[in-house]
């Protein structure tokens, strides 16, 4: 086959881009160590996400010395729990749902970013080093009211943060379902 | 061969038979009309498609606000439907219809059939756009306000998926009508090589045909017959992944008329020859191969998939760069080589030499221009984990409106400068007026994709009516998000004009009683031509082959592990909004 | 001119007058040349396509190095 030795030339400098978009990538999951979300989150019953263990009182929990998880159900239009609170220089993952339709998780600013489809759990672990006042937002259209989904995220002095350990419910969250305690996790070390 | 006369006021009809032997619109009258009525729907759904999208952009932007934000998402279902469903595959119908034509240099076998696809179309169509529409009528149960992605358990009125599934019908139809007329040429012609622009319609519906079986499975087995009623909803997660199964590919089915116009009719209106028909062939091959496995990458923050499965995805589109990156040499070099021939020289200054007065190449030359530009962002969306900065963020849509919103519906509007008076006979109404609009839009797009990448990376997201939130502050690198906004307002503005412009020009030249002249339909032969490639190229049944077993490959375990997550009909899942009450229950 | 493209083979039949979309003339035939296949090579749009590779370099490493790895918390696990 005929081909301009310039279009060759041209040939494997496309190559070499290519090549090298996929070894950044690598070099982002290998070396810097960034996870895609996966199926790791496992599946819920929409339905029956009160009578779950981590969704039935969603919101944070400490389970190590500095790790936390945060559960979150989307629902036509908000989050819940709509505030949250972590400590600076703390692992921290979110285990996020829906009990309806298909919803977005992005904590802005950051790449903190899942989609939220009823049935999946989409499980995201996440560092945060700096205090700060992040917004959450809904980014996947989820019904007439979806621009105003969106809830709050904030990241304290680690000194000024107080939650006992094996708690569930956390302070200051407006949400009405914290009533109840879960039985305690024993994940905590 | 007759010249055409100078007397003035002659008219379109005596000017026809003044029209060159060879012109289309004397050869093929038929197809000619066919291409017309199909041209129509597209610009007509085109206008309207505009107009919600300059309402979209002063409506999420606070400029203005004519409507009521929960109306908003009625409107982007009309826009997302109309422009990238309608328009685009309609003026696609129109394109593929005249270039097969053209290059098989024979009539569709059947007339009747031609018409019958046109009418399945536009039959489902219609049927899609009127549910669209009841959703601003309240009192009507009927509504379809679910976006042109339509994900369950998000519920739209049944004669919506109805009306999809009878569109894509009608386009498989259209596929058969040139499979048919290739065969019809084939049986004359055996062992021709198949004319260029003939084997970039029949590759590129191979790809269709493939890459419609996702949808066509997610809308007949999953969708109609739960917004009946009569079956529970599907796994959410798995009508998504039979949507981007779909969704991937239908970006190079929008893209590759306008590939097929830069390819062949382009280096004409430049004064030069394609450079290189064996590269041709083998960037059509390729997108045959590789535009269906790669669907996941709309998926790269979905739960449920495994990250390896992400991964496979990802290589795979990362290599789809390919045909693309080859396009841009091989068109550029055609263009250049018309250049060159009307004297230009040097490394850049040949570029002065192309003739930029008019529309159809200013307009064909700056979509290129765009699709670089959409190519680079386009990349960033590709690489698995850094699709977290910009996931469902406006980049996205910044991205698109250069790619299917500039490279294909710019082409589109520039070729119809070149092709409506050869499907009319009409003298172009104005071509200064197309210079104009073809530079606004432009101009335009600049401003408003601008405006969207940067919102973006401040992670404004899309498909938001009011992305204004009282617990949540854009940051943006440079300048202030307000001034984003008024840049994406303007823009679209700009942008709106623009497509006024396009369509009172075809509109006018439609209508107009001066004859068109020099309709030469010939396109010059390409420099390397067919028979410097090996013939397998030519081998459809080949390739389409190697297609599917590349589709089965990608899919088949990323599928049956999703559905051994949570099966077919998860227990729990609930339409929302139910827009029937569900069958089920009643019987129950 | 109007030659159909099976017959228009040859060089010739490519080179004439041209005319823009609303049949103004473009290009004066006198002033034409035809190159041919081994006459050209596309310099230009080698120099052309060679800074459209520096720009997508380039602007892929500020994008992630800059704008995605200094993006604040990113997932992890
Ligand atoms: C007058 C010109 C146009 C303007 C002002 C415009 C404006 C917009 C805006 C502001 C959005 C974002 C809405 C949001 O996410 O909230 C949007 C979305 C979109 N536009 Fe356009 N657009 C125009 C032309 C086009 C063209 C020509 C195409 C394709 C051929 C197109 C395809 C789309 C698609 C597919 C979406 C996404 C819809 C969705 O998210 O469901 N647009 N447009
Ligand atoms: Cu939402
Ligand atoms: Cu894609």
């Amino acid at each position: 086959m005929h081909v301009h030795n310039y279009e060759k030339l041209w040939l494997g400098a496309s190559l070499l881009l290519i090549v090298g978009f996929i070894s950044t990538i690598v070099y982002g999951a290998a070396g810097a160590g960034i996870t895609m979300v996966n199926d790791e989150g496992g599946q819920v019953n929409p339905q029956e996400l009160g009578n779950t263990s981590g969704f039935d009182d969603p919101g944070v929990t400490k389970v190590g010395p500095n790790e936390y998880e945060v559960h979150v159900v989307g629902i036509q239009f908000a989050f819940q729990p709509s505030t949250m609170e972590v400590p600076a220089n703390s692992t921290v993952t979110f285990y996020v749902t829906s009990r309806d339709v298909v919803h977005g998780f992005e904590i802005v600013g950051t790449n903190a970013n899942t989609m939220v489809i009823p049935g999946e759990v989409s499980k995201i672990t996440v560092e945060f080093d700096e205090p700060g006042e992040y917004g959450i937002v809904c980014h996947e259209y989820c019904g007439a009211g979806h621009h105003s989904m969106a809830a709050e995220l904030t990241v304290t002095e680690p000194s000024n943060f107080t939650m006992q350990d094996d708690t569930q419910t956390q302070t200051g969250g407006n949400e009405t379902t914290n009533a109840t305690a879960t039985p305690s996790g024993g994940e905590s070390a | 061969m007759s010249t055409p006369g100078e007397t003035a006021g002659e008219t379109v009809d005596s000017a026809r038979e003044m029209l060159p032997d060879n012109s289309f619109l004397i050869q093929y009258p038929h197809v000619s009309r066919v291409v017309r009525s199909l041209f129509l729907t597209a610009f007509v759904a085109f206008g309207i498609g505009a107009f919600m999208g300059v309402l979209q952009a002063l409506h999420r932007t606070g400029v203005a606000r004519l409507v009521d934000s929960a109306d908003y998402y009625t409107l982007l279902t009309l826009h997302g439907v109309l422009l990238v469903i309608v328009f685009t595959i309609f003026f696609l119908a129109g394109v593929f219809a005249w270039a097969n034509t053209r290059s098989l240099d024979r009539p569709p076998v059947s007339k009747r059939f031609t018409w019958f696809w046109v009418a399945t179309m536009s039959v489902g169509t219609a049927m899609a756009g009127i549910a669209i529409l009841a959703g601003l009528i309240p009192s009507t149960d009927i509504s379809a306000d679910v976006l042109f992605t339509f994900y369950a358990p998000l519920q739209a009125h049944p004669i919506f998926y109805i009306g999809l599934a009878v569109f894509i019908i009608g386009t498989w139809l259209a596929g058969i009508d040139w499979f048919r007329q290739y065969l019809a040429w084939r049986r004359e012609n055996a062992g021709e090589r198949i004319p260029l622009q003939s084997f970039m319609v029949l590759t590129t519906m191979l790809m269709w045909f493939i890459a419609t079986m996702g949808v066509a499975v997610e809308v007949v087995v999953f969708l109609i017959p739960w917004s009946l009623g009569i079956m529970p909803a599907p796994n959410p997660l798995l009508t998504r992944t039979l949507f981007w199964f779909f969704g991937h590919p239908v970006v190079y089915f929008w893209l590759m008329p306008a590939y097929l116009l830069w390819y062949t009719v382009l280096p004409k209106i430049a004064g030069g020859r394609l450079f290189s028909d064996p590269l041709a062939r083998v960037v059509f091959v390729l997108f045959l191969l590789l535009s269906t496995p790669v669907g996941i990458h709309h998926q790269y923050v979905d739960p449920g998939i495994a990250e390896g499965f992400k991964f496979i995805a990802m290589t795979n589109t990362m290599f789809l760069l390919l045909p693309s990156l080859l396009t841009a040499f091989t068109v550029v070099a055609s263009i250049e080589h018309g250049a060159r021939q009307r004297g230009g020289t040097g490394y850049f200054g040949w570029l002065k030499a192309l003739p930029w007065r008019d529309p159809a190449f200013t307009g064909m030359a700056l979509a290129g221009l765009m699709f670089a530009a959409g190519g680079f962002s386009g990349m960033i969306n590709a690489g698995m984990n850094i699709n977290y900065l910009v996931h469902n963020t406006i980049w996205v849509p910044g991205h698109f409106h250069l790619t299917v919103g500039t490279a294909v519906a710019l082409t589109f509007m520039a070729a119809s400068y070149w092709l409506v008076p050869r499907i009319t006979g009409r003298k172009l109404y104005s071509r200064p007026i197309g210079l104009f609009q073809v530079v606004l839009w432009f101009i335009g797009m600049v401003f408003m994709s601008a405006a969207m990448h940067r919102g973006g990376l401040a992670g404004i997201p899309r498909r938001t009516a009011e992305p204004q939130y009282p617990q949540v502050t854009f940051e943006t690198v440079a300048g202030s998000v307000s001034s984003l906004r008024l840049q994406l307002a303007f823009g679209g503005v700009l942008l709106f004009v623009s497509a006024l412009l396009f369509l009172m020009n075809v509109g006018l030249t439609a209508m107009n009683n001066k004859p068109a002249r020099n309709l030469d339909s010939a396109l010059p032969p390409a420099l390397s031509g067919p028979d410097q490639s090996p013939t397998v190229l030519d081998n459809l049944k080949l390739w389409a082959l190697i297609a599917v077993v590349l589709v089965i490959l990608a899919y088949s375990l990323p599928l049956y592990s999703i559905v051994q997550g949570a099966g077919l009909y998860p227990a729990g899942q609930e339409a929302s909004p139910a827009v029937i009450a569900p069958l089920l229950e009643v019987i129950a | 001119m109007t030659a159909t493209e099976a017959e228009a083979e040859t060089d010739s039949a490519v080179v004439g007058e041209e005319t823009y979309a609303d049949g103004t003339l473009v290009r004066d035939p006198d002033i034409e040349e035809s190159l041919s296949q081994d006459e050209y090579d596309p310099k230009g749009t080698l120099a052309l396509l060679l800074v459209y590779f520096l720009i997508l370099a380039l602007m892929w490493t500020y994008m992630y190095f800059v704008e995605f790895l200094g993006n604040g918390a990113t997932v992890i696990g």
